[in-house]
Formats: structure tokens, C-alpha cells, sequence
């Protein structure tokens, strides 16, 4: 009897992971259009005269587009401050996560971080940069200067550029920054405890919060969009996705 | 009849002791049986944590008061254990109450704590039964946010259940995961206050055990229903890797397919989190093996006179140092669960007495 189960699991699994591999299959055919047109419905909390479907960035089409980027951000009513891209697929696209990133600032997002399961980006984050930047360029074109970028490295606490209007944070994350500097915080907080600066009573959940916020204060992510086929946060930011909607 | 009032109908229909109880009495149909069985095939979740989230919205859906609703939320709760057993699923987190839900409306959450006190108490009344499926309840939270009465029940009924350990049932009641890793920090500094642990020695694994859920793995699936997406501040140190399903169906409303769906989607994801999981266990293991090689390295500059020390002795250094830190580790840990234990024996020699009184 067991091995009729056996067999009837497997068949199911088969069905589904099939389903899967045509989605994605149909995924990657249309990924230009969709990706265009799931940014602004995923944030559009109302319908939009302008949402089409002609958001493909093209030669002649791009003022047109930029001036819709920038029409459809105001028509939204409510903004997410801090938007997490969680990145959970086996190949790094570089170019299509600073496409995302561009496309945020675009519509007015303050913060954006950029967090992978293996620290990949992290470890690579100056050719993030780069490519952020570029794509600025080529999507924003002479708009970009308007757009200043702040990338947070987590070893310098200087902004890279100066503030001007429209100014967008970019920060790249990986599991350090998660568990690992929830463990960091504790350490300094039991070296000032073992120093006699503090007893343990005095922590509560305020003061933590606030070191495990450090010097830059980004606010708690208000959205989190996960790509890749694994339901899991991964180990984003254990401590600040607490309210966080994840899609 | 439409499916808001076959929801009534069956809320009138279930019999008043079914309600109250804890343990839901019932077996799987043949084909909830069958669908288990081929479930079962594939690799099970061995600990769920569930979100109980539209109680409210299901008694505004009903036109009934909103206590109904939670009361209904409870029957489910009950229902869905005994899936659980049917499936195995040894260990399951539920979260019954946050420590936000207090800003709530008075009467609401003085309904919500009646309702803990009736089934803590009938809880206790049960308990042959609970011994007989060895079933072990905890409460995680922070208990002294509750009433001293409603305290001394949980006391009596985690002191009760205690010694069982065929499947676990943790309550998370005046709960939230900040409040929690909160203390754990705190714990840990309590450790560093009474010379038990250095500060060097606070690692993950060390946060791990100072958790509520300290005895617990963590939960493999965790499910919210109602159609929210966040996790509101539930186990969100614990649910880094865990298959996260959110269902849109409302609590009471909750079935066996929404379950074994949910257990489905678990199935799918058990490949990629594994790795993950195994990845960052690994990476885990170096970071700590690295760590103590540091300080090993520091103790040897103090004691040593600036010679250049040879890879032999630094090896020995490391072993010594990596063995005295667990031993404090050790010892710490044997601490914080009996200061943990003494909480709630305290509780209940104040219960007993009092019932003397």
C-alpha cells in the first residue's frame, strides 16, 4: 500500500513542478513586459488610466515613459518608503536588479535594499553600483541628474554623493546583516554590562532597536518583493521585517 | 443554503463539552485519510506554527459578536491539532495573543482573557486525557504582562504537562518576537552579570537558547490565514529559513485541504531550504571556529612574551579555548532553565496556597 502512495506523491510532485517550469518557461518569454508592467501594478493601489502596457523602455518611447514613471508614482496613494528586493534565484542578474532599483527611485521610493540568501551581492556590490548607475543613465537619461543615489556601504557612514531633490538610499544586504548583527549588538551591549555601564535590566525592546539601527536609520522595510520560486524569507532582516508585507 | 449560514448552523450544531475542549475528538474521513497517506510519501513537516488570523472578520461575516469568534478561532485550534496528530506533526506554535492586542478595545480583551482562563482551567480538568496523548503545552511570552490568576493557571497547566513528550503545543500568549529576542540579549547579559559567560562567548547558538523557544526546533512551515502577508511580529527570529504559506481563507473557516495545500506548497520548497538551511549552518560553524580562534590567539599574546608562536601550541590554545567556552556555555544554559523553571514552580506554590487559603 505504501508504495501506491509512494507513487501517487510522486505523480502529484510531477504535475507541479511541471506547472512550474511552464510558468517560468512563459516567465522568461514575456520577463521584459511583465517586469514593466508588475512594478507599477504591484505598487498601484488604485487603477490608472496610464497603466498600459507600453512601459517597455524603447528609443523614442523613453521621455514618455519617464514622464509616466514619474505620473504613475504621484497617482499612487500610498508610497512604500522602504522597498526590500529579496533575491532568491540560483543565477544573479545584475542588470535586470539595477533595472528594479531604477525603476523605484523613478517612482519615488526612498529606500531600497538589495539582500541575496548567499551574500553575493554584497560581496560584489561595487559592480551593483556600477550597474545601477549605468542604467540610470540609460533609463533616465538627462532626468538622471535629478536622481542622486546614496549607496550605504556598511563600513563608511559618508553619502557617496550629495543630497539633491529626489534622492534615493540603495543598500545591498546579506545574512550578516540579519542574524549575525542582531548577535553583534548583544556582544556590545554584554561588553558594556560586564564594563558596569549598564546592568542587563536596562534593555528593552527601544534600545535595541535603535542599535541594530546604527547611525544611518533606514526605516523598517514596507514591502519586501522576493523573486525566485522559494517561499522563505531567507534571513532578511529578521528583526525589521516585523510588519513587513511580503509578495 | 449559502455558506455564511451553513457556518451558523454548524456553530449551533456542535455540542457545548466538544467546544470547550482541547482536544478534538474525531477522525479523518477515508479520503482525508487517503490524501494523508500520500502526504505522507513525501517529507512531513515535523513542527507548524500557525498565524490565527479572522476571527473577528469571520463573527462580522456571521453577524455574530466578536467573543464568537474567537471562540470559533479556539474550536479550530483544537480541530486542527488533531490533523496535525493524524499527520504527525509532532510539534505545533500557535500565536494566540500579542502584546499589541492589549491596545485593543478593554471589553475585547477582557473577552479574550476570560476565554484564556476558561481553557487554561478546563485545561487542568483534562488532564488524563492530555496524559494519555502525551501531549506537553508551553506558553511563551512575556506572562508577567497578564493577570496574576490567568498566570498561576498557565503555571499549573506547563507544570502539569511538563514530562509528556509525544507531541508539543506552544501558545504564544502576551508574545511578540522583539519583546522576545529582547530578552533574550537580556538573558545572555544576566549570564555576563553573574560571571557565568564573556561577552565573546554570545553567538547565534547562544541566542538560540535563550529564546522562549528554546526547546524547540524551529518550525519548518509557518502559516497565516485571513490573506495578511506580514508576519506581525511572530517567531521572526525562528522563521529565517521556514517555509512561509499564506492562505487567504479566514481562521474558523480553516479545512484539512487548506492544510494539506499548505503542507504541499512545504514539499516544493523542502530542497532549497534544506540547502539553504545546511549553508548557513555551515557558515555558521566557521564563523564560530574562527571566532575562538581569535580570542585563543589573544589569550596566547597576553600570557606569551611577543614570541612568535608555533602553529602546534596555537592548536592546543584553540582546543582549550573552544572546550572551556562550551563548559561556560553549559553552565550558563543549566542556569536559565531552572531561574526559567523556578518562575512557574514559584507561581504555583502561590496557587496552591491561595486554593488552601
Amino acid at each position: 500500500m505504501a508504495v501506491v502512495y509512494e507513487f501517487v506523491w510522486r505523480m502529484l510532485h510531477a504535475l507541479l513542478h511541471l506547472q512550474r517550469t511552464l510558468l517560468s518557461w512563459n516567465w522568461r518569454l514575456w520577463r521584459r513586459a511583465m517586469t514593466a508592467v508588475l512594478v507599477p501594478t504591484v505598487f498601484g493601489f488604485q487603477n490608472h488610466p496610464h497603466n498600459n502596457k507600453k512601459l517597455i523602455p524603447t528609443g523614442g518611447k523613453k521621455s514618455c515613459c519617464r514622464v509616466l514613471w514619474k505620473s504613475d508614482g504621484k497617482s499612487l496613494e500610498k508610497l512604500p518608503l522602504h522597498i526590500g528586493l529579496l533575491i532568491a534565484e540560483e543565477e544573479t542578474r545584475y542588470t535586470d536588479i539595477a533595472n528594479l532599483v531604477v525603476w523605484c527611485m523613478a517612482v519615488g521610493i526612498s529606500y531600497v535594499s538589495v539582500y541575496d540568501n548567499q551574500g553575493i551581492f554584497r560581496r560584489n556590490s561595487s559592480r551593483l553600483m556600477d550597474e545601477i548607475l549605468k542604467q540610470q543613465q540609460e533609463l533616465l537619461g538627462l532626468d538622471s541628474l535629478k536622481y542622486s543615489v546614496e549607496f550605504l556601504n556598511n563600513s563608511n557612514d559618508k553619502p557617496e554623493q550629495q543630497v539633491l531633490s529626489c534622492q534615493a538610499t540603495v543598500k545591498v544586504l546579506s545574512p550578516d546583516d540579519g542574524k549575525t548583527g542582531i548577535v553583534t549588538a548583544a556582544q556590545k551591549f554584554c561588553q558594556l554590562v560586564e564594563q558596569q555601564q549598564k546592568r542587563s535590566s536596562d534593555l528593552d525592546v527601544n534600545m535595541l532597536d535603535s542599535m541594530l539601527r546604527g547611525t544611518k536609520g533606514m526605516p523598517d522595510p514596507d514591502l519586501v518583493m522576493k523573486f525566485g520560486t522559494v517561499d522563505s524569507t531567507l534571513g532578511f532582516l529578521p528583526w525589521h521585517i516585523r510588519l513587513t508585507e511580503i509578495m | 443554503m449559502s455558506s455564511t449560514e451553513q457556518s451558523k448552523t454548524k456553530l449551533n450544531q456542535t455540542p457545548t463539552t466538544q467546544r470547550m475542549s482541547w482536544i478534538h475528538k474525531g477522525e479523518l474521513t477515508l479520503i482525508e485519510r487517503l490524501s494523508a497517506n500520500i502526504l505522507k510519501a513525501g517529507p512531513m513537516p515535523k513542527h507548524v506554527a500557525f498565524i490565527m488570523d479572522g476571527n473577528r472578520r469571520y463573527a462580522r461575516k456571521l453577524h455574530v459578536e466578536r467573543q464568537q469568534g474567537h471562540t470559533q478561532g479556539f474550536d479550530k485550534l483544537a480541530e486542527t491539532l488533531r490533523w496535525c496528530l493524524n499527520l504527525e506533526i509532532r510539534e505545533v506554535t500557535v500565536y494566540a495573543f500579542s502584546i499589541e492586542n492589549f491596545k485593543r478595545a478593554k471589553d475585547e480583551v477582557d473577552g479574550l482573557m476570560e476565554l484564556a482562563r476558561q481553557k487554561f482551567s478546563r485545561l487542568l480538568d483534562e488532564q488524563e486525557d492530555l496524559e494519555k496523548h502525551g501531549v506537553c503545552i508551553r506558553v511563551l511570552g512575556d506572562l508577567t504582562l497578564l493577570p496574576l490568576d490567568i498566570q498561576k493557571l498557565i503555571a499549573q497547566a506547563v507544570l502539569a504537562t511538563k514530562h509528556h513528550n509525544k507531541c508539543f503545543l506552544n501558545v504564544c500568549f502576551a508574545y511578540t518576537s522583539r519583546h522576545e529576542i529582547t530578552n533574550a540579549v537580556k538573558e545572555a547579559a544576566w549570564g555576563v552579570e553573574q560571571g557565568l559567560i564573556k561577552p565573546s562567548d554570545v553567538s547565534e547558538f547562544l541566542l538560540d537558547e535563550c529564546l522562549y523557544t528554546n526547546n524547540s526546533p524551529d518550525p519548518d512551515l509557518l502559516i497565516r490565514t485571513s490573506g495578511e502577508v506580514r508576519l506581525s511580529d511572530f517567531l521572526l527570529w525562528q522563521t529565517t529559513y521556514s517555509c512561509l504559506v499564506f492562505q487567504s481563507i479566514l481562521w474558523p473557516e480553516y479545512s484539512f485541504w487548506n492544510l494539506c495545500e499548505a503542507i504541499l506548497q512545504y514539499q516544493l520548497n523542502h530542497q532549497a531550504l534544506q540547502k539553504a538551511r545546511d549553508q548557513h549552518a555551515e557558515a555558521r560553524v566557521l564563523q564560530q571556529l574562527e571566532a575562538d580562534r581569535c580570542c585563543a590567539a589573544d589569550l596566547l599574546q597576553q600570557t606569551g612574551l611577543g614570541k612568535p608562536v608555533d602553529p602546534q601550541l596555537r592548536q592546543e590554545a584553540l582546543q582549550k579555548y573552544t572546550a572551556e567556552r562550551e563548559e561556560r556555555v553549559h553552565s550558563f544554559l543549566t542556569a536559565l532553565q531552572e531561574k526559567r523553571d523556578r518562575f512557574f514552580t514559584d507561581l504555583n506554590k502561590g496557587f496552591i496556597a491561595s486554593a488552601k487559603a
